[in-house]
């Protein structure tokens, strides 16, 4: 058959059609194989093929591995045809190469040499099929050797558009597969002025290229900002009819467009003025243009102009400076809120989102909030009800808390499973957040285990007994609501925790009214004891005991049930052991006894809401960084305590005192935050039952005798305190003060806006103190600055012993002064008063920070305004010495960062400060002058007096 | 039970869709498409269980019959079923394929109304169901006849209709073996064993009870020496044309049968009791017996490889086929198939006989010659040239495998006697015209190499 010449290859469509007439697979196979044998009959060797037949049976192969078929030879003819100089032999033989030939293959090396030559090549058309097989394969190989020769394609003037185009878009591949070996210094500044190349296609497809390199060195590439702006102005200026083909259906250049806008969310709003205002005008022009009628009813001209929009509000989002702008765009939403359009309606929502943790469009979007609503309850799409939820919880505040959370509480009885879980968390957590009235929240919450019991974690209902333990005031409230709840004829397991929980401890708040008489709470909760799991009877065994110290009346009942077979001969390990140890304790120990076993449990060190942390770890993404305001929980002063260390408290069954639980695994993290594994004990238990030993002594011997008044420290603080004070700067334990009598010693442990504070007071002489009291003042503004939570302190000292008392401190804000502790107690009857300064400073809510020097340029820049720097000048106190220094900053709570400063003798450093509404970053230099003996200090911080606070804890330092 | 059935071609449409009860969902249809015609990775197994529901396929060239059940079934009854639908299908319109089917779909539907009932299979006899099931359209019969088939098909002997009269009384049997054989290069036997069916066509007057006596060693040794006489009448009536089909093996009278098993005609009690095969046989055409034998057999062929690779380019293959059996056989359509590599690049072959073929379709050399005798011995040589690859897979060398048709049975199994008992009608034993035939075939007849 003579060979047919020209475009058609006749043997490769006779090939195929017989393929696609085959009947059966069977036959596609015979088929496949005769043809395999054909062409490797071909290829053997000994015959000379010309260069349409080798590009025939190329084809051939090629096509039997898209049918699914292994091939395993015929990669040398296709190398071969890479050398010819005709089109389609040349293309037909990269096209074999990319689909088949691996990155590992042996055959590479002529590969690339076939690439390099092509590249070399004057005729576009053979470098843009070699750049196409480099973009296809990016193998690290390729990148090696052609890292100069496609940047200098891309740069060189006579290189044509087309080629450009697509060397652009080569790097692009082979800078996301290996990027450390394309250097592109020395290209940096010709790449960036691609954006303003005359061919528009030139110029979006750098685009591209230019913002993978923004995101690895943003700083080399800043000048891209101004250059992307003026390009976007002209783009959305342009009327549609001036850019011709790269106009989409009346939207001017749509792709430049978004990825420019996707390019400037890279950097900070730009800080040239006239550069700025070309960027607001641009973004108003975007949403300017949103608002015209439409210019075509094609689905592809909306679609094209909301890809802009929402492009151009996620840059109004980023850069979160325009209060105008940012309104605009929730406007704008709003009304996508309720467009026919689903996917439209989802990203509004999704922006929106965004919107609402910016302070300045907070407001704005809970405007929308009913339409919201509307949308969770009656969307069809259940990923736009979730987004729905998200926004919710992040548009909630404290005005608006209880109808959000009762409107999710509604829905949540028909929600969706899929987002049920997540719901409960968000419920559970806006209750706390935003709780104003803890009646309401133990509501909030026990409805939601009545609604969505499965769904509810061991976290919330852990959570709301905390809280019900913590606060007085509700303790009735939850003991009479749990009760109520219990009566229902079906509850969920998790209602019975909590009910026998609540009423083991509060049961005796309601006891007096006959209708939840003792003996009747008692049937309520046992009455469901046999519908629970082993982990729900054991915490109803701990009640049931508890009952026995409430109500020494209905003993006999619970001692009766205990005795039952079915818990004393339970097969469950833990359960008969509870039986069995509570059946002894409650007929061995005296009351006295029992009543200090079983006392209530002492309220819970406060934390994170573990709820949240939950939350965060199922979606890390949709918890968007409100500013900080989201990573605490505020709660009224008095539980809002902080405990740093590692604290474990009990699981909530477990009675205080060491009723052995045999269960080590039954200890929960009630918290929620990591914990070494501490002992079973926590440490506060023993303490505390030492104490109460501790307390029966001095009852037993009452020694309370003359008290002469002794001489006051009456000119406020006592002497001696003011030295040792300063060292904690650097410090976090030591000896505050000392006299003859009494010596205070300072433990404290910090994490992030939290501390702790433990103050051992000594009793340096043989007799007791009587009427110990200390605590804790906070005058002036620093009771707004810090919030305290004290754990009173024994009365008596005893001679010779040391007492130890606990401040829980939070960080609300920056502060200057120190609080004041004040003692008083009375020594053989003389008062004695003493006032010092809790060596509590700002700088211990810092935590080092490390970054390049990219980064930190980038930051220090960006803190220029005057008040947010201060600089000091001053005299070395102490011989100015390298080491020193360094431990000193360190200890200060700062890193030191190395390499940065061109001058190794200065010191720069960085952390963060944490409080409670928002963590201030602060940037530190120091530099030594050795001739002159000084310093010179400049702090930035991003709050104003952050700065100046820090340089002066600094300055005493040196 | 069978819950129901169903019928694709092989794109996986559904030519034949029938479901019998509730808990076979219309989805069934399509689980069974897409997780086994249309799988990935080629399904094997003849039963797949896709959720908690069996499917049981067959396939005969590209259509697939699929019994799908959600209990526990009997899974042989059920291939044994589908093999008998089969058959019922091809004894009414030929070869099974989609075209056949599509264009006597109605037809199909009528027979499995008749065969199965509630997913219990029924009568699946071919004589039977021509009886009623016919495809000469739509003739009603008399009340005379439904009542007599009636009668008949619920009756004790359901599988032949009274009042049979033939002119000439025929009675033709065929012993069909095929071969398995798995041997190794050496020529050793790794494994061997003959699956036996006996086929008859019977054109017999009246009600006739038949008496079949075979050279089973059980049967053989428990009649003894006080049924000697008997055989030795009965050898009478066949000797002459047994003796032709004696193998080769000679002396040895009798074989051991593995297992057997009967068509329903045959009285099982009388064979339990009295160990002979007693019956009375339907009209027409019919597998009497199947039974299984692995002792003692004599190998037809024997297959003896030389493979040897010279260089990364080349391979010469020599074989060399013998064969075993008395010089006076005629072995026909004896095929030698003879796996290539896969990247072969050019095969020569050279052969004395026959006419051998490099096939590259099918990656194998086939060499088929018409007639080969007994004793004789063939040798094919061949050059085959391959190709480099980049793969470095070592071929795995599949076995040569063969194909012959032989007119004896391998096993040795031999037909002593058939005798035709009728007392009504008035012809004997002696009248009847017996043929006796056999043959042997291949099964799956290998020689690794």
């Amino acid at each position: 058959m003579p060979a047919v010449k020209g475009d058609g290859m006749r043997g490769l469509a006779v090939f195929i059609s017989d393929i696609r007439n085959c009947k059966s697979k069977e036959a596609e196979i015979k088929r496949i194989n005769k043809e395999l044998a054909n062409v490797r009959n071909k290829f053997k060797g000994d015959k000379t093929l010309d260069g349409y037949q080798k590009k025939k049976y190329v084809c051939k192969l090629l096509f039997i591995f898209l049918l699914g078929h292994d091939i395993d030879f015929g990669h040398m003819e296709a190398v071969n045809l890479l050398s010819s100089n005709k089109y389609t032999e040349k293309q037909i033989g990269y096209l074999f190469i990319s689909v088949l030939v691996g990155a590992s293959s042996d055959l590479m090396k002529l590969v690339i040499q076939a690439i390099k030559n092509d590249l070399c090549s004057r005729n576009p058309i053979h470098v843009n099929l070699a750049l196409q097989c480099v973009a296809n394969i990016g193998s690290r190989d390729m990148a090696e050797t052609l890292c100069t020769d496609i940047p200098r394609l891309l740069v060189s003037g006579d290189t044509i558009d087309a080629v450009k185009q697509s060397a652009a878009l080569t790097l692009l591949k082979l800078l996301r597969s290996s990027h450390d070996l394309i250097p592109m210094g020395e290209w940096t500044s010709r790449i960036v002025h691609l954006l303003n190349d005359q061919h528009m296609g030139v110029v979006t497809s750098a685009a591209s290229l230019i913002e993978a390199l923004v995101k690895k060195n943003p700083e080399e590439y800043r000048g891209c900002v101004s250059l992307a702006v003026s390009r976007l102005s002209r783009i959305v200026t342009s009327s549609y009819t001036d850019l011709q083909d790269y106009t989409y259906y009346f939207v001017p250049a749509p792709w430049l467009s978004v990825k420019l806008l996707r390019l400037l969310q890279n950097y900070p709003p730009p800080e040239d003025p006239s550069v700025r205002t070309r960027l607001s005008e641009c973004l108003e022009t975007i949403l300017n243009k949103a608002q015209e009628p439409p210019k075509s009813k094609k689905v592809q001209h909306s679609n094209a102009k909301n890809a802009v929009l929402f492009e151009a509000i996620n840059l109004i989002i980023h850069m979160d400076s325009d209060p105008n702008l940012l309104v605009r765009a929730c406007n704008q939403l709003g009304q996508f809120l309720q467009h026919k359009e689903t996917n439209l309606r989802y990203l509004a929502l999704e922006s929106m989102c965004l919107l609402a943790t910016s302070e300045f469009s907070h407001e704005a979007v809970k405007k929308h909030q009913d339409t919201v609503i509307t949308a969770l309850k009656t969307e069809r799409d259940v990923s736009v009800r979730q987004r729905a939820v998200d926004l919710l919880y992040a548009m909630c505040d404290r005005t608006n808390a209880e109808e959000i959370v009762g409107e999710m509480l509604e829905y949540l009885e028909t929600a969706d499973y899929s987002i049920r879980e997540e719901m409960v968390l968000k419920v559970a957590i806006l209750a706390e957040k935003y709780a104003i009235d803890y009646t309401w929240y133990v509501d909030v919450i026990l409805n939601l285990i009545r609604i969505a019991g499965d769904y509810v974690s061991e976290e919330v209902w852990y959570r709301v007994i905390q809280i019900v333990i913590n606060r007085d005031d509700v303790q009735g409230y939850a003991a009479k609501t749990v009760f109520e709840a219990l009566q229902a004829p079906a509850c969920h397991e998790n209602m019975v925790k909590v009910g026998g929980y609540i009423l083991g401890e509060f049961g005796n708040l309601i006891a007096g009214d006959p209708r939840s008489s003792p003996i009747v709470q008692f049937r309520l909760l046992h009455s469901k004891y046999h519908l629970c799991g082993p982990s729900t009877r054991g915490l109803l065994l701990s009640t049931y005991i508890k009952f026995v110290n409430l109500f020494p009346e209905i003993k006999p009942q619970i001692q009766e049930m205990l005795r039952s077979d079915n818990n004393l001969r339970n097969p469950d390990v833990e359960l008969q052991q509870r039986a069995v140890e509570y059946l002894h304790l409650s007929s061995v120990a005296s009351q006295d006894v029992l009543a200090t076993v079983l006392e209530e449990m002492p309220p819970f060190p406060e934390r994170e809401s573990s709820i949240l942390a939950k939350l965060k770890k199922k979606k890390p993404a949709s918890i968007p960084e409100q500013s900080d305001q989201q990573k605490e929980h505020r709660l009224p002063a008095p539980q809002m305590g902080n405990s740093t260390t590692e604290q474990q408290p009990q699981q909530p069954a477990a009675v205080q005192v060491s009723v052995s639980t045999p269960s080590s695994t039954g200890s929960v993290d009630l918290l929620g935050m990591d914990t070494s594994p501490a002992p079973p004990s926590a440490n506060t238990v023993p303490a505390s039952s030492g104490f109460l030993v501790d307390v029966f002594d001095t009852l037993a011997s009452s020694v309370p005798t003359a008290t002469t008044t002794n001489g006051l420290d009456i000119d406020g603080l006592s002497a001696a305190n003011n030295e040792n004070f300063k060292k904690f700067i650097t410090k976090n334990n030591g000896v505050l003060f000392e006299n003859d009598l009494l010596q205070i010693g300072v433990k404290s442990e910090y994490r992030q806006n939290l501390a702790r504070v433990g103050i051992f007071y000594g009793n340096k002489t043989s007799f007791q103190f009587t009427s110990f009291v200390s605590t804790l003042s906070t005058p002036g503004k620093l009771t707004s600055a810090l919030s305290v939570q004290p754990k009173p302190v024994d009365q008596l000292v005893e001679g010779g012993a040391q007492v130890q008392q606990t401040f829980n401190i939070e960080c609300v804000e920056e502060f200057t002064e120190a609080p004041l502790l004040n003692i008083n107690y009375v020594y053989s009857g003389v008062l004695q008063k003493l006032n010092l300064k809790l060596p509590l400073f700002l700088n211990k809510f810092l935590e080092a920070a490390e970054m390049n020097s990219e980064a930190f340029f980038a930051r220090w820049k960006a803190l220029s305004l005057p008040n947010q720097e201060c600089q000091k000048i001053f005299k070395a106190e102490f011989p100015i010495d390298v080491e020193q220094s360094k431990a000193k900053i360190l200890s200060f709570g700062l890193s030191i960062l190395q390499g940065i400063d061109p001058n190794p003798e200065n010191f720069v450093s960085a952390g963060i400060l944490h409080n409670r509404n928002q963590q201030i970053g602060c940037l530190v230099r120091l530099e030594p002058n050795l001739e002159v003996k000084m310093y010179r200090l400049t702090v930035r911080s991003t709050k104003d007096a952050v700065a100046q606070i820090l340089a002066n804890l600094l300055e005493g330092l040196f | 039970m069978i819950g129901g059935l169903f019928i694709y071609n092989h794109k996986g449409e559904v030519l034949i869709s029938r479901v019998f009860r509730d808990d076979i969902g219309r989805n069934a249809v399509d689980a069974f498409r897409v997780n086994v015609i249309h799988a990935r990775q080629q399904v094997r197994s003849p039963v797949t269980n896709i959720a908690r529901t069996s499917f049981f396929h067959i396939r005969r060239s590209n259509i697939w019959l699929a019994a799908v059940t959600k209990q526990n079934v009997n899974a042989a009854m059920v291939f044994e079923f589908l093999n008998k639908m089969v058959e019922v299908m091809q004894s009414y319109f030929g070869k099974i394929s989609e075209d056949n089917i599509k264009n006597n779909f109605v037809l199909i539907y009528e027979i499995l109304d008749e065969i199965l009932d509630f997913g219990y299979p029924q009568n699946t006899d071919t004589g039977i169901l021509k009886t009623f099931i016919t495809q000469q359209g739509i003739k009603s019969q008399t009340k005379e006849e439904t009542s007599q088939i009636t009668s008949q098909v619920t009756g004790q002997i359901g599988w032949r209709r009274e009042g049979i009269k033939y002119r000439r009384n025929e009675l033709f049997l065929d012993v069909l073996e095929s071969v398995n054989l798995l041997m190794s290069p050496q020529g050793q036997v790794l494994s061997a064993h003959v699956a036996g069916r006996i086929v008859m066509k019977s054109y017999l007057s009246g009600m006739p009870e038949c008496k079949f006596g075979i050279n089973d060693k059980l049967l053989m040794e428990s009649k003894g020496k006080s049924s000697l006489d008997e055989a030795g009448r009965g050898s009478d009536g066949f000797g002459s044309k047994s003796s032709k089909g004696t193998h080769f093996g000679g002396g040895k009278t009798s074989i051991a049968i593995d297992d057997c098993q009967f068509h329903q005609c045959v009285k099982l009690s009388k064979f339990e009791t009295e160990h002979s095969i007693s019956f009375i046989p339907p009209d027409g055409e019919y597998e009497l017996m199947r039974y299984r034998t692995t002792k003692d057999i004599s190998l037809p062929f024997r297959v003896i490889p030389l493979v040897r690779e010279v260089g990364r380019h080349k391979m010469e293959v020599k074989v060399v086929v013998k064969s075993n059996f008395k010089p006076s056989l005629l072995a026909q359509k004896v095929e030698v198939r003879i796996p290539t590599p896969l990247n072969t690049s050019g095969v020569q072959v050279i052969c004395m006989k026959g006419k051998a073929k490099y096939k590259a379709s099918e990656n194998a050399i086939v060499w088929k010659i018409k007639r080969m005798g007994g004793m004789k011995e063939c040798q094919l040589s061949a050059e085959i040239e391959l190709l480099n690859t980049s793969d470095k897979k070592k071929w795995t060398r599949p076995p040569i495998s063969m194909n012959f048709e032989v007119p004896f049975a391998p096993s040795g199994f031999k037909v002593r006697y058939l005798k035709v008992f009728e007392s009504k009608m008035n012809y004997s034993d002696h009248d009847v015209i017996k043929w006796v035939r056999y043959i042997g075939r291949s099964g799956l007849y290998e020689t690794r190499c």
